[in-house]
């Protein structure tokens, strides 16, 4: 046998090794490999075929050859079996034409009340203040509706037509005399009287107006009242706690300003309007264009009031606020009917979750 | 209230280039709610005064005509009418194009436009009073043309101009000045500019008649009326208002009617107090002012018949009540057209009473909301100027032949003494005692100032209540200064203690436990129920308190018990979903254990706030709905860290429960809810179709919060724990708990068997008559080693053994 025969043979099985490294390499999946090692190493593959050509070389030769080619057949081997892990981690578990536009699944489908949440949302805010969270009943006498709030005796908030008494106490003194309350303020005298001042406190709850409903008025209604009462407040500490409570809700500073308003239970009483959040104070349909919009009544708690809760106005003073849940969370979310507020409509309730 | 801006400005001058926005702010921030502003003469753009100089026939129409108009341009305008009343030489308004006009005054207003009509070109409109917003002002017939004759316009004058249109109008918000009287008139307000502006306000020229006769003026109740003045005149008969008058009237939103009227509306806008004229002729005698008779009868001008009170107040002659005093004229002595002669009545009456007669009545007037808020007597004065130096001017030859003024209550001034060093503390900010001094001067008040001491006296037309105490000073003060200029401070109270609440904490994780892990949705009712739902409910209504005006006659209850108005939600929620779930947590009222504590003299009934859910799905099998419940309930202990809670059989079925599904609920002893499945009865009742419902409620006040989370930490398991599910056969009849306890036995400490769990029942043709299958899953493990699986079938066998042996357990299959 030549020379030229030998290197031959050499060259031979080193173009069957490269040429089943790439072959390998290029292996897209599974079914190419097991291909490639049929082709390769398998009985009537390139290796095999080279093997049965060793009986024509001469003996020195035939060693070397079948050393090579054993050599061969583990290394491609083992880059298949390299190959073989390297496709399966790469691999899916799906077809690649899985619908990724499929809807996902929604967790569990509860929710608080959207007057609930917002309320929740104030009592973190106050409370975060140090401010304690009063619950009054509901049924209150007009004693605490109206006397011992400084309303005098013909205001026409204690007409029937504007409150609902209950059947049977409806006659007699304004102790006796009971109803569904018409607001919170009342509250506030019950919590004075059984706590010792200085107070901060929030007292949210629902309370009753005996009129005509529409997609701006009911008959039950949420309101937010906080007040404070130390020695020397000034009513300037009143925008302090409005701050709060806006920034709260709207999540930004939102301006505010105080102007002259009647109330009989404050003394200097105010109206609090904010920057209207529709058009940004540039004046719209919903401010009516003056783009301020009114949000609540406030000011400082009138000496009446104050002695009713047993303190000395000429050493004590305070301030509340009075928020319209109902109006807020409309504005919040620009709901236009007040009335579905209390319709237990799953339909308008399931959108605030 | 509408108040006119050339009004304010006969009593104070406000200069012409004022920032009117900039003037409803201020008196929005500092004293009343400007609503609104309106330049009045934009309702007339694009609207002039036209001559008529020729009429001629419309071809096609018999109706309608052609007019051919000087609007001052360079040439005649064509302009296509229908107007009855059209003549050469008249005056009239025309829109031009471009123009907003309401057709025929009804309807929203539309824009003109050049148009032919009937084949006719026709530049614009010759307009008819109420096409132009005027028809109170101009009150026409039918097709009647506006006739402008009367004024002194050239043609193409813009109308606005003509008609003295050109002016501002002010809305204030009746409710922003219910506490001040002094405002509800134009002088009122200009005073109060005056002040803002510090501009020098106009006094009206005081008037008192001179003259001696026996005209006088009874007062029976001076509490009710502390002051009447009367004026007789003659010479004063029935006619227009000069224009000047009515288009003042008019543009407050009042309608003129006739001199004699109008001057006495004319008075109240200006002044804020009321004035009536009565015919003197049909006056029997002389004036009283008293009580009414019980039964006592009036026809008012608006011809209701009222039969009155002794708590109403009226103006009677010798012979019967002519007038309901502070609220409206009587029928029989009111102006006619044949009045000649009337007594004129400038009156001040206690606010109180005149606001129950009016109501009492239903009969509410511009009069009687005025006297409401309390006027002051001493304004009297102004009114009756301003009266007469009207009538003089209409009515030249008039003469007052008698005159009464019956003063009886006097109003004293209120005075007030404020420590200066109180008010500084009280705005948080020093202001110099003469700049306070001024501010309140500029108001009317009286000020003498001694060391800390500063002595104020209340001027009249502010003492009638709404200057009562030293803080009315402080937010005089305080909105003279301007709001805006005082700093938010922030609160400096110092507390020893924070706050914690577990009660409300406690609430709280209750809801978001339903909401967030139950997906459970809250919803709100109201606290009154509909007689159907309570009644479906409850299986009396003892106890349950009711409103003696409802919301509607079916809707009187009041709720103890949340769950009639809970099924009626369902019921709502059933046209739109298969199933849901959802909660309310609310207070209840019960007519019992009243108690008194905060007032001794008021007695309050219990009340209490429970929590209520439903469970709601139409086709979802029973047992899984009432599991799914069951579930909410029995892990809402665990979940909100509170006591818990037990759900067993006690003593009574809730009355709207199926007789079969139903448990009560329990914290310890103390029953303090039911569970169930709403029967088919009470869900009919209750407006539920098809839907099965299971509700549950409960008293959240029996609930009590843990005051830290208690549940201790389980060391995790060294060697394996193994789940073994077991089949067997069970009579129909037994329950998990007893199979369960079974299972389990005695649980000596270190035995093998850790937990037996209920995993599923099954009922099916395989089944013999009389049994059910159940599997339950055993989990079983050692705390010291890896158990073999001959242990492991050991442990399981035995459990079997007894299942077998205390509840005739049979095995099915492993």
């Amino acid at each position: 046998m030549s020379e030229s025969n030998k290197e031959s043979m050499r060259d031979k099985i080193t173009a069957v090794l490269e040429d089943a490294k790439n072959a390998v390499m290029s292996a897209a999946n599974e079914n190419d490999l097991q291909n490639i090692k049929a082709s390769f190493i398998g009985k009537k593959g390139a290796v095999s075929r080279l093997m049965k050509e060793i009986p024509n070389l001469d003996m020195e030769m035939r060693k070397e050859a079948g050393r090579m080619l054993n050599r061969v057949k583990t290394e491609v081997t083992a880059i298949m079996e390299d190959k073989q892990m390297e496709l399966k981690l790469k691999a899916s578990e799906v077809s690649d034409d899985f619908d990724y536009t499929l809807p996902g699944i929604m967790p569990a489908s509860g929710g608080l009340h959207p007057i609930t949440q917002m309320c929740y949302d104030l009592n973190d805010a106050f409370r975060s203040m140090g401010f304690e969270i009063f619950e009054e009943d509901e049924i209150t006498s007009e004693l605490y509706a109206f006397d011992k709030l400084n309303f005098p005796p013909n205001h026409p908030a204690r007409e029937s037509m504007d409150t609902y008494w209950l059947e049977g106490h409806d006659s007699g003194s304004t102790a006796e005399k009971l109803c569904l309350r018409p607001h919170l303020t009342g509250a506030s005298v019950r919590y004075m009287q059984t706590h010792k001042p200085p107070y901060r406190f929030v007292y949210p709850g629902r309370v009753y107006r005996n009129e005509t409903t529409d997609a701006h008025h009911e008959r039950a209604f949420f309101q937010y009242e906080a007040l404070i009462v130390d020695k020397d407040i000034t009513f300037t500490s009143g925008k302090v706690m409005i701050s709060a409570i806006l920034n709260r809700v709207f999540g930004k500073e939102v301006p505010v300003r105080m102007r002259s308003g009647f109330f009989p239970f404050v003394e200097p009483g105010f109206e609090i309007d904010m920057g209207c959040q529709v058009c940004g104070g540039k004046g719209c349909s919903v401010c009516k264009h003056v783009g301020w919009i009114e949000v609540m009544p406030g000011g400082t708690p009138h000496p009446n009031v104050l002695r009713a809760a047993g303190l000395d106005p000429a050493e004590y003073t305070g301030f509340y606020v009075n928020i319209g849940l109902d109006r807020l969370v409309m504005m919040r979310y620009g709901v236009d009917d007040v009335r579905l507020f209390h319709s237990a409509d799953l339909r308008f309730l399931s959108q605030f979750k | 209230m509408k108040l006119s801006l050339s009004w304010i400005c006969d009593y104070v001058d406000i200069p012409k280039d004022i920032d009117l926005k900039l003037l409803a702010y201020t008196l929005t921030m500092d004293t009343v709610e400007v609503e609104g502003m309106e330049e009045l003469a934009r309702r007339f753009d694009d609207m002039v005064v036209g001559k008529i100089i020729e009429v001629l026939p419309h071809p096609n129409a018999d109706k309608l005509r052609i007019c051919r108009v000087d609007i001052g341009d360079d040439e005649m305008k064509d302009i296509v009418c229908g107007g009855i009343n059209l003549t050469p030489g008249m005056n009239v308004a025309v829109a031009k194009p471009g123009a907003m006009v309401r057709w025929h005054g009804e309807g929203e207003p539309v824009v003109i436009k050049n148009a032919k009509l009937r084949g006719v070109e026709s530049y614009g409109m010759i307009c008819a009073s109420d096409e132009i917003g005027l028809g109170d002002l101009f009150p026409a017939e039918e097709a009647e043309i506006l006739d402008l004759s009367a004024f002194d316009a050239l043609p193409g004058t813009p109308l606005a101009k003509a008609l003295d249109m050109e002016d501002f109008i002010f809305e204030i918000d009746n409710k922003s000045m219910t506490n001040r009287p002094d405002l509800w008139g134009h002088y009122g307000i200009a005073r109060e500019i005056a002040a803002l502006y510090e501009l020098p306000l106009k006094p009206i020229e005081p008037i008192v008649p001179d003259v001696t006769s026996d005209f006088t003026i009874d007062i029976d109740d001076p509490d009710r009326c502390p002051r009447y003045i009367g004026v007789k005149m003659t010479g004063v008969g029935v006619k227009p208002a000069p224009y000047t008058m009515k288009n003042r009237i008019w543009k407050v939103g009042m309608r003129p009617i006739n001199a004699l009227v109008d001057i006495t509306n004319y008075v109240m806008l200006a002044t804020g107090n009321p004035t009536h004229a009565f015919d003197s002729d049909l006056i029997k005698g002389h004036i009283t002012v008293r009580r009414a008779a019980d039964g006592e009868t009036i026809k008012l001008l608006n011809d209701k018949d009222l039969s009155l009170c002794s708590d109403d107040l009226v103006i009677a002659d010798d012979e019967e009540a002519v007038a309901l005093a502070g609220v409206m004229g009587g029928a029989k002595d009111s102006i006619l057209d044949t009045t000649q002669n009337v007594i004129l009545e400038v009156a001040n009456f206690e606010s109180t009473g005149i606001r129950r007669t009016a109501l009492r009545y239903d009969n509410r007037t511009e009069a009687s909301s005025r006297y409401e808020k309390a006027i002051d007597p001493e304004r009297c004065d102004q009114a009756l100027s301003m009266a007469l130096s009207l009538f003089k001017e209409q009515y030249p030859d008039m003469t007052v032949v008698g005159y009464c003024d019956k003063y009886v209550k006097k109003l004293e001034p209120t005075q007030i003494d404020v420590s200066l060093d109180w008010l500084a503390r009280r705005l948080g900010k020093q202001l110099g005692n003469d700049d306070i001094q001024y501010k309140l001067e500029s108001l009317g008040f009286a000020i003498a100032i001694d060391g800390d001491n500063m002595h104020v006296t209340s001027p009249t037309w502010r003492s009638t209540g709404d200057i009562a105490i030293i803080d009315d000073i402080m937010e005089e003060v305080a909105r003279m200064y301007g709001y805006d200029n005082f700093e938010a401070t922030p609160f400096t109270t110092a507390f020893d203690h924070a706050v914690n609440q577990r009660d409300k904490d406690l609430a709280y994780r209750i809801k978001e436990y339903l909401a967030l892990r139950c997906g459970m949705q809250e919803v709100y009712t109201y606290p009154w129920m509909k007689d159907d739902c309570v009644h479906a409910i409850l299986p009396d209504t003892e106890g349950v308190l009711k409103l003696s005006t409802p919301p509607a006659p079916d809707e009187s209850f009041v709720r103890s018990t949340l769950l009639p108005n809970l099924a009626e939600a369902v019921g709502k929620n059933e046209r739109y979903f298969n199933e849901f779930k959802i909660f309310e947590e609310a207070e209840v009222f019960f007519d019992r254990n009243y108690t008194n504590l905060y007032d001794e003299t008021e007695f309050l009934p219990e009340q209490r706030r429970h929590l209520a859910g439903a469970f709601a799905s139409d086709g979802k099998d029973i047992t899984m709905l009432f599991r799914e419940a069951k579930g909410v309930l029995e892990y809402m202990a665990r979940y909100t860290h509170m006591e818990p809670l037990t759900l067993k059989k006690g003593d009574d079925k809730p009355y709207w429960a199926d007789h079969v599904v139903w448990l009560n609920i329990f914290k310890g002893d103390e029953k303090i809810g039911d569970f169930g499945l709403l029967n088919k009865k009470a869900a009919m009742a209750c407006g539920i179709k098809k839907i099965n419902a299971v509700l549950f409620e409960l008293d959240m006040t029996a609930l009590v919060p843990y005051t830290s989370r208690t549940n201790k930490f389980t060391h995790l398991a060294e060697y394996p724990m193994i789940e073994y599910d077991i089949s067997m056969l069970l009579d129909e009849d037994a329950k998990w708990e007893d199979i369960k306890k079974a299972a389990l036995g005695k649980q000596k400490p270190g035995a093998l068997l850790k937990a037996a769990d209920f995993v599923d029942e099954y009922r099916g043709k395989q089944i013999p008559a009389g049994k059910k299958s159940v599997t339950i899953r055993l989990t079983i493990g050692s705390d010291e080693k890896t158990l073999t699986s001959a242990e492991i079938e050991k442990c399981a066998d035995r459990v079997m053994r007894t299942l077998t042996h205390t509840m005739g357990a049979e095995l099915r299959k492993q």
